[in-house]
C-alpha cells in the first residue's frame, strides 16, 4: 500500500516561485505522470518528494506519515523510494549486479543474489549480470537503473525523464518494458516528463504542470479530449486554433460565420479543432462544440457545428 | 546543509592545528622583538631579495607553463612522433630532485651559478607539474566542442587558444601556482647554485647567528608574497571547470610540416631535463662505485622508504578527510582548513624544520628527536600537494550518485564510503603516491629533524656534496632517482592507460 499526498507545496529559490501551491494525490499501484514543459518545475517537484529539497510551504505525506514540511524533512534514505534519473547515474565502480543490489541491506547473501537475479530477469539483462556499466548501451543502463530502484521494493518509484536521452524507436519499446516491469513489481510510480505522448500513453493519471502550478489532473483520455484551456490543448498536440470574434450571438471566423447556441461573451475568442471536436475558448470559460458534419464541395469545405452548453 | 562526521572533522582540525604551529612560532618570535623585526624588514637587502625572488618565481613559472603545456598538448592532442615516449620523458624529471638536478649540472658545467642556472634547473624540475596537470585536464576534455569550433571556421591554433585553453585553464593555473610556490620555498638547488633568494637568506640568518628574529622577519615577508601569489591565482582562475561527460572520440590535430620540429622541441627538453643529468649521475656513480659502502647505503634506503611510506599514508588520510570536508560537505570551516594549509605551504621547508626544532625542544620534548616530529614536518610541507591532487577526484564524483545511493536507503556518511571514496580511489592513490615520491626527495627539514640514528638517501647525499665529493654523492642521487623515478613512471603509465581507455 503506497499513497503519496502533496498539499500546497510551494518552493521558492532566490525569491523566484518554482512551485506554487501544488496539490497531488498518487494512489497505490498507480503510474502517475507529471507533464510539463522545461522549467515548469518538474525536477524540483521530484527533488522535493525525494527529500533533497525542503519545501518553502506545504506538506508531503507518504502512507499517512508526513515526510516533508517547511521546517523538517525526512532524510532521503529513510523515505523508502527509488529514483531513476535521466542519465541513469549507475555507480561506475560497481558491475551490473552490484548496482542492482546496492540498496539491498539486511538480506542474507543468498536472498540478495536471488533478488538481483529476479530483477535481472525482469529487465531482461541476465546475461549482463557481471558486465561493467560503461559497456552498457543507454537503454540497457536505464533498465539497470530501474532494476536498482525496484530492488529494495520501495513504496514509490520516481522516474525523472528516464527516456529522454534515448532515440525514438528505443524509447517507445523501453517505455512499454518499463511499464510492464513496474506492473509486475506492483510498484507505485511518478513519471516526470516533457513528452506528451509518453505521459498519455504510459500513465494511469496525468497532472499537467505549468509555471509551477498544476493546471489539470485526470486520466489521459480526459486530459486529451477535454483540456481545460487552450494552452494544454496546444501542448498536447493535434490542435488547430482559429481566431473568432463574437458579435451579436454569432462568431466570425476565417471559416465563416458560426452560430452558437449558448450565451457567449462579446469579444475575441479562439476556436480550437481537436480531433473530431471543436472547442470554443474565451478567457474565462471553455465552451465545447461538437462538429456534427463535415463535407467538401470543390475547394469549399462546409462545416456544421453543434455547441454544447 | 549536511554535517560532516566527527572523524572527518577531528582529522581536519588536528591537521589544521599541527600545520599552524610554525606560524605560531614565527608570530611569537616577531612579537617578542618587533622593533628588531621591523628594522630587519626595512632594509635595502629585503628589496634586493624581493627582486631576486620575484624575478626567479615569475621566470620559472612562465617557462614551466610554456614547456609543460606544450608537452601536454603535443603528446595528447596532436600526431607528433613518439608521443607516448615523450609523455614519459616529460614526467620523468619529477623523479629527479631539484638539488640533484643542480648537482648534476654543476658537475657537468663546473662553477655554474646565479640567476640563469637557477632558472634553468628549476624550470626543468617544475615543468612536469604543469605537464601532468594539463595532460589530465586534456584527457577529460570533450573533443566535440573542438570539432564544432573547426566546423565554425576556426583554424587549429585558434581552436587551441579559443576552445582548448579555456577548458584546461583552471588546471594550468593551479599547476602554475604549484610551480610558483615550489620556487618560493626551494632551498637545495638555490643554495648549490648560489643565487640569493629569501630561503637562502633565511637559512644563512638562522645558521649565522643565535638571534632568529631576522630569519623570522624574512620568513614573514616570504609568507606575505605567497599569500599574494595564492590570491592572484584565485582571482585569475574562475572560468570553465572540467566538462561533465567524456566522449569516446578524441580529436588529434594534424601537425603537418610541424610534426618534426615539434618532436625536436620535445626531444631537446628531454635531453636537458633527463638525459643530461642522468648520464652525468651515471658517470659519477661509476667513478664512485669503488668506494661505496653498501651497508650504509642500504641503511639509508630503508630509512627513506620507511619515512615516505608512513608520511604518504598519514598525509593521504588527513588530506582525504579535509578534501571531503571542504568539497563534499561544503563546510565553511573545512574550506578555511584547506586554505590555511595552502597558506602554510608557503613557509619554506627550512623554516618549518627549524620551527619544529624549537617547538619540539620546548613544548613537546617527548617527540623531539623522534621520527614523529619529522613526519609532522612532512604533513605541514606536503598536505597542500596532497590536497591539490585529491580535490579533483573527490570533486568529480557526481552528487547525483550520492543522491541515488541515499534514496536506496544508504545514509549520507555511508554513501560517502560506499560511493564517493571507491570512485575517487584511483585518483586518491595517485595523489598519495605522488606525495610519497615528494617525501623521498625532501631535504632541508629531514636534515634538521631526523633522529641521529636515522639516515636517508637525501641526507647521505647532502653530506657528501658539502665535502664536494660528487662521486660519493652520485650513487645516492642515482638510487633516489631510481626508487622515486620508477613509481613516477608507473603513475604516468597508469594515467596514460586510463587515457587510452577513454579513447577506445
Amino acid at each position: 500500500m503506497a499513497e503519496l499526498i502533496l498539499r500546497g507545496i510551494t518552493k521558492t529559490f532566490d525569491g523566484l516561485n518554482v512551485l506554487q501551491g501544488v496539490d497531488l494525490e498518487v494512489h497505490d499501484r498507480e503510474l502517475f505522470a507529471v507533464l510539463g514543459a522545461s522549467a515548469a518545475g518538474k525536477s524540483t517537484l521530484l527533488r522535493l518528494i525525494a527529500g533533497f529539497e525542503k519545501p518553502t510551504d506545504g506538506t508531503i505525506e507518504l502512507d499517512g506519515t508526513e515526510i516533508s514540511n517547511s521546517t523538517s524533512v525526512l532524510v532521503p534514505e529513510k523515505r523508502n523510494l527509488g529514483i531513476v534519473p535521466q542519465d541513469s547515474a549507475l555507480f561506475p565502480h560497481l558491475d551490473v549486479s552490484q548496482n542492482i543490489g546496492f540498496g539491498l541491506s539486511g538480506l542474507s547473501a543468498k536472498n540478495k543474489s536471488a533478488r538481483v537475479a529476479e530483477l535481472l530477469e525482469l529487465v531482461e539483462l541476465t546475461e549482463f549480470a557481471n558486465a561493467r556499466v560503461d559497456q552498457l548501451s543507454g537503454g540497457q543502463a536505464q533498465r539497470v537503473a530501474l532494476a536498482r530502484a525496484l530492488a529494495p521494493k520501495p513504496a514509490l518509484i520516481l522516474l525523472d525523464e528516464p527516456f529522454s536521452a534515448l532515440d525514438a524507436e528505443l524509447r517507445s519499446r523501453l517505455r512499454q518494458d518499463v511499464k510492464a516491469a513496474l506492473r509486475a513489481e506492483g510498484a507505485t510510480a511518478i513519471l516526470v516528463t516533457h513528452d506528451q505522448e509518453e505521459a498519455l500513453s504510459l500513465a494511469d493519471k496525468v497532472a499537467v504542470l505549468r509555471n509551477g502550478k498544476i493546471v489539470q489532473v485526470g486520466a489521459p483520455t480526459e486530459i486529451y479530449s477535454s483540456p481545460v484551456d487552450v494552452g494544454i490543448a496546444t501542448f498536447l498536440g493535434d490542435s488547430v486554433l482559429i481566431d473568432g470574434l463574437v458579435t451579436g450571438g454569432k462568431i466570425q471566423t476565417v471559416l465563416g460565420k458560426l452560430t452558437a447556441s449558448g450565451e457567449l461573451v462579446e469579444g475575441r475568442l479562439a476556436l480550437l479543432r481537436l480531433g473530431a471536436r471543436i472547442s470554443i475558448c474565451n478567457r474565462t470559460q471553455p465552451v465545447m462544440a461538437r462538429l456534427s458534419a463535415e463535407s467538401f464541395s470543390g475547394t469549399m469545405r462546409l462545416l456544421k457545428w453543434t455547441f454544447e452548453a | 546543509m549536511r554535517k560532516a562526521p566527527a572523524l572527518v572533522v577531528a582529522l581536519g582540525v588536528f591537521a589544521a592545528l599541527v600545520t599552524t604551529v610554525p606560524i605560531g612560532y614565527l608570530a611569537v618570535r616577531l612579537v617578542q622583538g618587533w622593533q628588531l623585526a621591523l628594522a630587519e624588514i626595512l632594509r635595502f637587502r629585503t628589496l634586493e631579495l624581493l627582486g631576486n625572488t620575484g624575478l626567479l618565481v615569475l621566470a620559472v613559472t612562465a617557462s614551466a607553463l610554456v614547456i609543460g603545456f606544450s608537452q601536454a598538448w603535443l603528446t595528447t592532442k596532436t600526431n607528433v612522433v613518439f608521443a607516448s615516449g615523450f609523455a614519459v620523458t616529460a614526467a620523468l624529471p619529477l623523479a629527479i630532485p631539484s638539488y640533484v638536478m643542480a648537482l648534476s649540472y654543476i658537475s657537468i658545467f663546473n662553477g655554474l651559478s646565479g640567476f640563469f642556472a637557477a632558472w634553468l634547473v628549476l624550470t626543468l624540475a617544475t615543468s612536469p607539474l604543469v605537464f601532468l596537470a594539463v595532460t589530465a585536464a586534456l584527457a577529460r576534455l570533450d573533443s566535440s566542442s573542438e570539432e564544432v569550433a573547426r566546423t565554425l571556421g576556426l583554424g587549429r591554433l585558434q581552436v587551441l587558444f579559443k576552445v582548448t585553453w579555456p577548458q584546461v585553464r583552471t588546471a594550468a593555473t593551479a599547476s602554475g601556482l604549484l610551480v610558483a610556490l615550489y620556487v618560493l620555498g626551494e632551498f637545495g638547488a638555490i643554495a648549490l647554485l648560489r643565487y640569493d633568494t629569501f630561503t637562502r637568506a633565511i637559512y644563512n640568518a638562522y645558521r649565522g647567528s643565535f638571534d632568529r628574529t631576522s630569519a623570522a622577519a624574512l620568513a614573514v615577508v616570504l609568507l606575505l608574497i605567497t599569500l599574494l601569489v595564492i590570491w592572484f591565482e584565485r582571482k585569475y582562475r574562475g572560468g570553465y571547470v572540467a566538462s561533465k561527460k567524456q566522449l569516446g572520440k578524441k580529436l588529434r590535430v594534424e601537425l603537418g610540416a610541424w610534426r618534426l620540429p615539434a618532436a625536436l622541441w620535445l626531444g631537446l627538453i628531454a635531453i636537458f631535463s633527463t638525459a643530461l643529468p642522468i648520464s652525468s649521475l651515471v658517470i659519477w656513480s661509476i667513478r664512485g662505485s669503488a668506494n661505496l659502502d653498501l651497508a650504509v647505503l642500504l641503511d639509508a634506503l630503508w630509512g627513506s622508504l620507511q619515512l615516505a611510506g608512513l608520511a604518504g599514508i598519514g598525509i593521504g588520510i588527513f588530506g582525504t578527510a579535509i578534501a571531503l570536508w571542504s568539497i563534499r560537505y561544503r563546510s565553511r570551516l573545512g574550506q578555511i582548513v584547506e586554505w590555511s594549509s595552502w597558506a602554510i605551504h608557503a613557509v619554506p621547508a627550512i623554516v618549518v624544520g627549524l620551527a619544529l626544532v624549537f617547538f619540539g625542544a620546548n613544548v613537546t620534548p617527548w617527540i623531539y628527536q623522534t621520527s614523529w616530529l619529522l613526519l609532522i614536518a612532512y604533513l605541514i610541507l606536503f598536505l597542500p600537494n596532497a590536497l591539490a591532487g585529491l580535490a579533483t577526484p573527490i570533486a568529480q564524483v557526481p552528487v547525483l550518485l550520492e543522491e541515488v545511493s541515499q534514496s536506496l536507503g544508504v545514509p549520507a556518511n555511508k554513501s560517502m564510503v560506499r560511493v564517493v571514496l571507491p570512485i575517487a580511489l584511483p585518483g586518491i592513490v595517485a595523489a598519495v603516491s605522488l606525495v610519497g615520491l615528494t617525501v623521498l626527495k625532501e631535504l632541508p627539514a629531514t636534515l634538521l629533524l631526523r633522529p641521529s640514528s636515522l639516515n636517508t638517501l637525501a641526507t647521505r647525499l647532502w653530506g657528501a656534496t658539502e665535502d664536494l665529493a660528487y662521486s660519493q654523492a652520485a650513487p645516492y642521487a642515482l638510487l633516489l632517482v631510481i626508487i622515486a623515478g620508477l613509481p613516477a613512471l608507473a603513475l604516468n603509465l597508469q594515467a596514460r592507460r586510463a587515457l587510452s581507455e577513454v579513447r577506445s
